[in-house]
């Protein structure tokens, strides 16, 4: 069923993609015993290269050229193989990106936490698995690399051994294990029936399929990575983990890794069923209900949440949402929204917790009703953070406008007005959770217990607070650098144009 | 004129006329008799061998002393059933040299006696060759006594109160077994006028007159032979008698003697299929019936003994079962696993007494608990009784297999898998008591010193028992040999005179 | 092809002859693991020497004894019989080193040692079987030769676990007997060299019965339940033989009874049509559930392992009873998988017990700071059972999934995800307690195992990422389990 006009090339970058920062994973432990510098230095080029390897993709996809690469055969049925369509190409490029800034940031920000060895070296395997999710060309390299980075990401939320940290892994690890079993379920069925795997626009299912086998292996998959995703009422896990893991590391776990599961749904829906059958099928409507309660049902949680961190993975529920919704409605332009959302979103609500890492950090503010006046002792954070809210509320020119604009356009071609309300009200509650914190942290007076220690406590130091500025201008540039050949924008009607030819 | 014949007087002459003259040459030497004995019994052995390797060439043969001619001299047939005279022969002779050795250790009253022990047990010996070998009811009733008697007193020969009590029971059981066997010959004899026992089941096929004579000789016979050989529930006398003899007799008593009530039994049904006067079923079942209880019953008390003996004992009672079931289930697998079965039962028991003898011998305890290290103190003979044991069990490739597996196909064949399941898990409770034997044996601490300090047996008993052991194995994997040589005789016992 | 040649009973015979001259020159300890060490890796070399024969097709056939009636002991390399004699005896000379080092203060080491050769010796038998016969002949060997080694210490608690043990297996050995008894008076031969023997022909009544007798006799030793009484309180035993009990020679046997009787006694095509399967299947299915709900609330270490090795031999009950080409696959190949992995485990909780002397999980805080290597194996042994992909228990989940689906039977999918996730309850736990879970008082400093312990685990741990990785590489053995499905199903 491959498309036959796609111009194929086999190329080994996107394995070295993977394969790199496994390497420097590898490396980590063993340098970090004797020089912490030369860990550091080694992790972030390694890093750095699998960035400049991932944008190094983009200029020949949007030719139409899509690389391939066979990484590994385990048995004659189970075969590891990695394509890099524009799909892949944009939320590799996400991955990517928003992890040298995290990197960056955990150098100076995790300097003095323990078991940093352990720690670097886990963020690097996820990055190389969340690679290997982003380029993979089957349904069953997904799959893997899914699981993978999932039980991978364990040692990075319990950090801090805390028994909240504990806690909330024990019960990350029970969520994503049964969802990474309901996953397993839908590739088992999809392979049992369709047999190939690759990828490819037009979908792996035959409408001759039983509807019944059909519509099991759809919610067998859309179940699994719902749980990912964070779907309303599979999304539990999500404010306990954040708010539990180091700051850079709920960053990439907000930005990317939650959108691991939205991603997943994206391919599911795009490239193991298609457009015809799901329409077919008449299971669209169902998850596009999910997905609008979601929206506003985290959004609302979000507003009465004091701690800032669980506040922002509410925040990251709701808007997760968005972009299922913007799939569920299975037309050309909210599909578009959808998936530019992801990238918008990872580097908006990157920004906003490497903010919240910084000021627990150095303010040691954690809730919202400590956030008084903080603003006057940490201008440029708090200018990043204003930044990264108002792209998230969905601002023009910003990030998080572009992608409201293609999900409304969207719905209202898809027909279905009543969810342009979602959208509006989402955004709308997205000024009320988010606008509340700035105001406190410029306009109210800061409480007399902290001015007392104004002179100890500063700016944050240039190691954490560049890559934070740096994401949240990144909200600016994608906002206003939509149009350009290569953005993510473009990248995402490359890919929706496949799928809807 | 071939000399082939006269093998089969000699067989029977040389143990009865050796054992005549054993107090005699007892005169010269204390040491004699042994010699004598040993002698004798390598002559009996040598015509053995002969005789099978006749009959393996040139099937069954008789001999007629005298030149008297059936019905009216004394006739002498060797079939395939009388090839046991090979194991008879084998047991006796490594009997003797383990006795050389063992009557040391006799309590002083049968020391002094060594040599009418010696003519106790080749008389023991010619009884049973003769008993094989007769073609004659009246001769085998005469073999029966021969053998009877020197097997009372053997028991006994050690003279304490507990052999003595054992020989009585013995006896006591014997007499009434031998007066029901001496009754159903004289109703044959009345029926048919002959003795001869080609002649009876020639003259009992077409018999018009009345059938209840015949069929009280028939119940008679089964009983007294069944008392012989032991079977549920006449088999009272058989443990103590067994435990209480002296090993080496144990072994000939509990390894030979008692199969003489079986091949007594395999004479009975010949004359009786041949006949074709009734119809056996009925008798059959209750065969199948006693030899199911008996391997149940006899596996079960063994497995709750703590003195070796008496589990050997009770073992034997287990294993006549297997053999009785086989005669029973009256098909071609069934018999033939039981008729190669008397053969190798009595390598097989031999073996295990002569191994726990040694034990014995050397430490002087025979239960388990005071037993406990042996195998470590005494390697080789454990190793024999390990094999011995494996071998009664019935683990491939060893002796015991082969006749197990071919009864319980029998028992399938006859179309009564349920006693396939008792054969096999009659098998199962005697491998539990194996196992407790090895416990007590490899694996725990010695409790006399007697025991951890023992050497490994003499010679002359260590060697009887290693052949014995080895021959476990080889009758094993040789295990086709005797099961095709058996065959022809088996299909002649089953198949009606003429028919 | 079938070719002659002595190899396949060469290979038990050097467990033998080795465990003769242990028992006879084993009282110098050099002499001792000398043999151990030479025997173990012959052995391997000779099984491995038959793997390229083996892996284009070549099937090595060697009759020993021949009774009578088409009754006799022979060896036979097959592709199936192979991968389990490649499993068993390469994971012998791991565990001979690795029992070298916990032994070495044991004072029965001979008799430990003798009897340990015997067991993997009986093992490749079994493997190696041309006839159910010659099988059963090994499988109770067995059973005695693992008897010495489940009583090694002697007290009164392994004594009795001994006489469970034999009670177990040796009735299971008779119901075996039987059946093999009433096999040949059906069909006149006891081959395993075929996809089948047995045909509708027989009635189905008798086919059921002999249908029950062997699957119960094979049952007791794969501890399916009810009948897995013994294998918890086999417990006793030293490490080493638990590891061998477990991943190895004993319940693999009782499964791979199980196996031959489904494909080679019965055949495929002959059981689809009985159903005889299905009860088998459901049982297999309820081991699988049941024994893991047990096994999280185990807190001794062993005992946990013991009963998630009962859920997980299971596995290839349930797969072996899907009658499909690709629950074939699973069955064969979990025996693989579940070795190295369950073997994996057994070694570190061998190593921790004989480096800190802590046997129960809620004592294992903060152990794998201490222990970083020999906790490091655990979690991949954990991950595989889990079923997490590129590990060697992925590979099984993957092929019984498609088994299932191919079976119609989907409810078995539903049986293989709880059962994922039950492992990763039980398993998890000890990963976490180890890695993240701050030790009570004072943290330990960093004491690995000694080598001679740590190094066969590490090399287990890797097998179990490379079964998991590189199945297809040439030489590997997954092809084989391929050439013994397409043999089965006459492909």
């Amino acid at each position: 069923m491959r498309a036959v006009d796609d111009s194929l090339m086999s190329s080994t970058a996107p394995v070295f993609a993977v394969l790199l920062p496994i390497a420097g994973a590898m490396l980590a432990p063993i340098l970090g015993r004797t020089s912490r510098s030369a860990r550091n230095v080694v992790l972030v080029v390694a890093c750095a290269v699998t960035a400049a390897l991932a944008f190094s993709f983009v200029p020949a996809t949007m030719t139409g050229e899509i690389r391939e690469a066979y990484l590994l055969r385990v048995t004659p049925q189970i075969w590891l193989h990695l394509r890099v369509d524009a799909l892949g190409v944009l939320f590799g490029a996400t991955v990517a990106g928003l992890w040298v800034l995290v990197l960056v940031y955990s150098l100076s920000h995790m300097a003095d936490s323990h078991r940093l060895n352990r720690f670097y070296a886990f963020l690097m395997l996820c990055l190389g698995c969340m690679m290997g999710v982003a380029y993979a060309g089957n349904l069953l390299t997904f799959l893997i690399f899914y699981e993978l980075f999932s039980i991978l990401t364990y040692p990075l939320i319990v950090h801090d051994e805390t028994p909240a940290a504990l806690a909330a892994g024990t019960k990350y690890i029970v969520y994503i294990l049964i969802g990474g079993s309901l996953v397993l379920v839908g590739v088992v069925f999809t392979y049992f029936v369709a047999g190939d795997q690759t990828l490819t626009a037009g979908g792996l299912l035959g409408s001759e399929t039983d509807v019944g086998v059909l519509r099991a292996i759809f919610w067998c998959f859309i179940a699994g990575f719902g749980v990912k995703a964070a779907i309303v009422p599979l999304h539990g896990w999500v404010p306990d983990a954040h708010p539990a893991a180091p700051a850079p590391f709920s960053a990439v776990l907000s930005g990317v890794m939650v959108a691991a599961g939205t991603f997943g749904i994206a391919r599911v829906v795009f490239q193991v069923f298609g457009i015809e059958i799901l329409t077919h099928l008449g299971v669209m409507p169902y998850v596009a209900a999910f997905a609008a309660f979601t929206v506003f049902f985290a959004a609302v949680l979000a507003v009465s949440e004091d701690g800032i961190k669980r506040r922002l993975a509410y925040s990251t529920i709701s808007q997760m949402g968005y972009v299922t919704l913007g799939i569920a409605l299975l037309g050309a332009g909210a599909a578009v929204g959808a998936l530019v959302h992801i990238t918008n979103h990872a580097f908006m609500k990157g920004a906003l917790f490497l903010c919240a890492g910084l000021l627990s950090k150095r303010a040691g503010i954690r809730s919202v009703s400590e956030m008084a006046g903080v603003a006057r002792r940490m201008p440029w954070t708090m200018a990043a953070f204003s930044l990264a809210s108002l792209g998230m509320i969905g601002t023009p020119p910003l990030a998080g406008f572009i992608s409201k604009w293609y999900l409304g356009l969207g719905i209202l071609d898809a027909g279905q007005p009543f969810y342009l309300a979602v959208l509006l009200g989402g955004s709308l509650i997205a000024a009320v959770y988010l606008l509340p914190i700035i105001y406190s942290a410029y306009f109210r007076e800061p409480p007399s217990s902290s001015a007392e220690r104004d002179d100890t406590e500063s700016e944050a130091p240039a190691g954490m607070l560049v890559p934070t500025i740096v994401a949240s201008l990144m909200t600016l540039a994608l906002g206003l650098a939509a149009t350009v050949p290569g953005s993510p924008l473009s990248l995402a009607q490359l890919a929706v144009d496949a799928f809807f030819r | 004129m071939h000399l082939w014949p006269h093998w089969l007087a000699l067989i029977v002459l040389t143990p009865l006329v050796g054992a005549a003259l054993t107090p005699v040459v007892a005169l010269i030497d204390r040491r004699t008799p042994t010699w004598w004995a040993l002698s004798t019994m390598t002559v009996t052995s040598f015509a053995a061998t002969m005789l099978v390797l006749r009959i393996f060439h040139e099937g069954p043969f008789s001999y007629v002393p005298g030149g008297w001619t059936a019905p009216y001299g004394i006739e002498l047939h060797f079939d395939e059933f009388s090839a046991v005279v090979g194991v008879i022969c084998l047991v006796g002779w490594l009997a003797v040299l383990f006795s050389s050795r063992y009557t040391d250790s006799l309590p002083e009253f049968a020391r002094g006696r060594t040599p009418y022990y010696y003519t106790l047990l080749l008389l023991n010996c010619g009884g049973m060759i003769g008993f094989t070998v007769t073609g004659d009811l009246f001769n085998l009733f005469v073999f029966m006594e021969v053998l009877s008697l020197s097997g009372y007193a053997l028991v006994a020969v050690g003279g304490e109160r507990i052999a003595e009590m054992a020989a009585f029971k013995y006896l006591l059981m014997g007499a009434i077994s031998s007066l029901l066997v001496l009754f159903a010959i004289g109703f044959l004899y009345g029926i048919t006028g002959t003795l001869n026992i080609a002649d009876v089941t020639a003259r009992l096929h077409g018999f018009e007159g009345p059938t209840a004579p015949a069929a009280v000789a028939l119940g008679m016979l089964v009983v007294g032979f069944a008392t012989k050989a032991a079977v549920f529930p006449l088999h009272v006398w058989l443990p103590d008698a067994h435990a209480a003899a002296p090993s080496p007799v144990s072994a000939v008593l509990s390894g030979l003697v008692v199969k003489v009530g079986v091949i007594g039994m395999i004479r009975v049904y010949r004359i009786y299929y041949g006949s074709g006067m009734f119809d056996l079923t009925v008798l059959n079942l209750v065969l199948i019936w006693l030899g199911a209880i008996s391997i149940v019953m006899g596996a079960f008390f063994a497995v709750f003994q703590d003195d070796v003996k008496l589990m050997l004992a009770y073992s034997t009672i287990s294993n006549i079962g297997y053999i009785v079931m086989g005669l029973g289930l009256a098909t071609t697998y069934g018999v033939i696993g039981a008729s190669v079965h008397i053969f190798n039962h009595a390598l097989i028991k031999a073996t295990l007494f002569f191994a726990v003898g040694a034990i014995i011998y050397r430490t002087g305890y025979r239960t388990l608990t005071d037993l406990r290290g042996v195998g470590r103190a005494m390697p080789l003979t454990a190793v024999a009784l390990s094999v011995g044991a494996i071998s009664i069990v019935g683990i491939p490739p060893t002796a015991g297999f082969l006749c197990k597996w071919y009864i319980a196909l029998g028992a399938f064949q006859a179309d009564r898998p349920f006693f396939g399941f008792v054969l096999i898990f009659g098998a199962l409770l005697i491998f539990i008591y194996y196992i407790r034997m090895v416990n007590a044996f490899y694996f725990r601490e010695p409790v006399h010193a007697e025991v951890a300090e023992a050497k490994d047996a003499p010679v002359s008993m260590l060697l009887p028992t290693l052949v014995l052991a080895s021959l476990c194995l080889i009758m094993g994997i040789l295990g086709r040999v005797p099961l095709t040589f058996i065959e022809p005789g088996v299909a002649r016992l089953l198949a009606p005179l003429g028919g | 092809m079938e070719v002659v040649d002595i190899r396949p009973l060469l290979a038990p015979a050097m467990s033998f002859a080795c465990a003769g001259m242990v028992f006879l020159f084993g009282r110098k300890t050099h002499w001792r693991r000398f043999w151990m060490l030479s025997a173990a890796t012959i052995k391997m070399l000779i099984v491995l020497s038959m793997l390229p024969g083996s892996l284009q097709g070549v099937v090595y056939t060697f009759d020993l004894v021949d009774f009578t009636g088409g009754i006799g002991l022979g060896f036979r390399a097959d592709a199936l019989g192979m991968f389990f004699a490649l499993v068993s005896s390469s994971l012998w000379v791991a565990t001979t080193v690795y029992a070298i080092g916990y032994m070495r203060e044991d004072e029965k080491r001979v008799r430990f040692f003798g009897f340990f050769a015997l067991c993997v010796s009986t093992t490749v038998g079994i493997a190696f079987a041309e006839n159910l016969l010659t099988f059963f002949l090994f499988y109770e060997m067995l059973t005695i030769c693992t008897y010495p080694l489940v009583i090694h210490y002697e007290t009164p608690e392994a004594l009795s676990a001994g006489r469970a043990y034999l009670t177990y297996t040796l009735i299971g050995g008779a119901f075996v007997l039987v059946g093999t008894v009433m096999v040949h008076d059906a069909t006149g031969t006891i081959s395993l060299g075929h996809p089948g023997i047995l045909d509708a022909g027989i009635g189905t009544g008798r086919l059921g019965f002999i249908f029950g007798l062997l699957v119960i006799g094979f049952a007791t030793k794969a501890a399916l339940m009810p009948l897995h009484g013994w294998l918890p309180r086999a417990m006793v035993a030293p490490t080493p033989v638990s590891a061998l009990l477990h991943a190895v020679a004993v319940v693999k046997a009782g499964a791979f009874g199980i196996v031959r009787t489904v494909y080679n006694v019965f055949g495929v095509d002959l059981l689809d049509g009985l159903g005889f399967t299905l009860p088998l299947a459901a049982l297999a299915a309820f081991t699988i559930i049941t024994a893991s709900v047990i096994a999280i609330f185990q807190d001794d270490l062993k005992r946990r392992l013991a009963y998630s090795t009962i859920s997980q031999i299971s596995y290839i009950v349930l797969a072996a009873s899907m009658l499909t080409p690709f629950a074939a696959t699973a069955a064969i190949v979990h025996f693989a998988n579940q070795a190295l992995a369950k073997i994996t485990m057994f070694f570190v909780a061998g190593a921790i017990q004989r480096t800190t002397g802590k046997t129960n999980v809620h004592e294992l805080a903060g152990i794998g700071h201490q222990m970083p290597w020999t906790m490091g194996a655990f979690t991949v042994a954990s991950l595989s059972f889990i079923g997490m992909p590129l590990f060697a228990g992925f590979i099984t989940k993957w092929y019984i999934s498609l088994g299932a689906l191919e079976s119609g039977q989907w409810w078995f999918l539903l049986v293989m995800i709880t059962s994922s996730l039950l492992n990763a309850a039980y398993f998890l736990p000890i990963v976490y307690l180890a890695f993240f879970k701050p030790a009570r008082g004072a943290a330990a400093p960093m004491k690995e195992a000694r080598p001679t312990l740590l190094v066969p685990t590490l090399v287990c741990a890797i097998w179990v990422i490379a079964l998991g990785t590189t199945s297809e590489v040439a030489g590997m053995p997954f092809s084989l389990a391929e050439a013994a499905v397409r043999f089965v199903f006459r492909m």
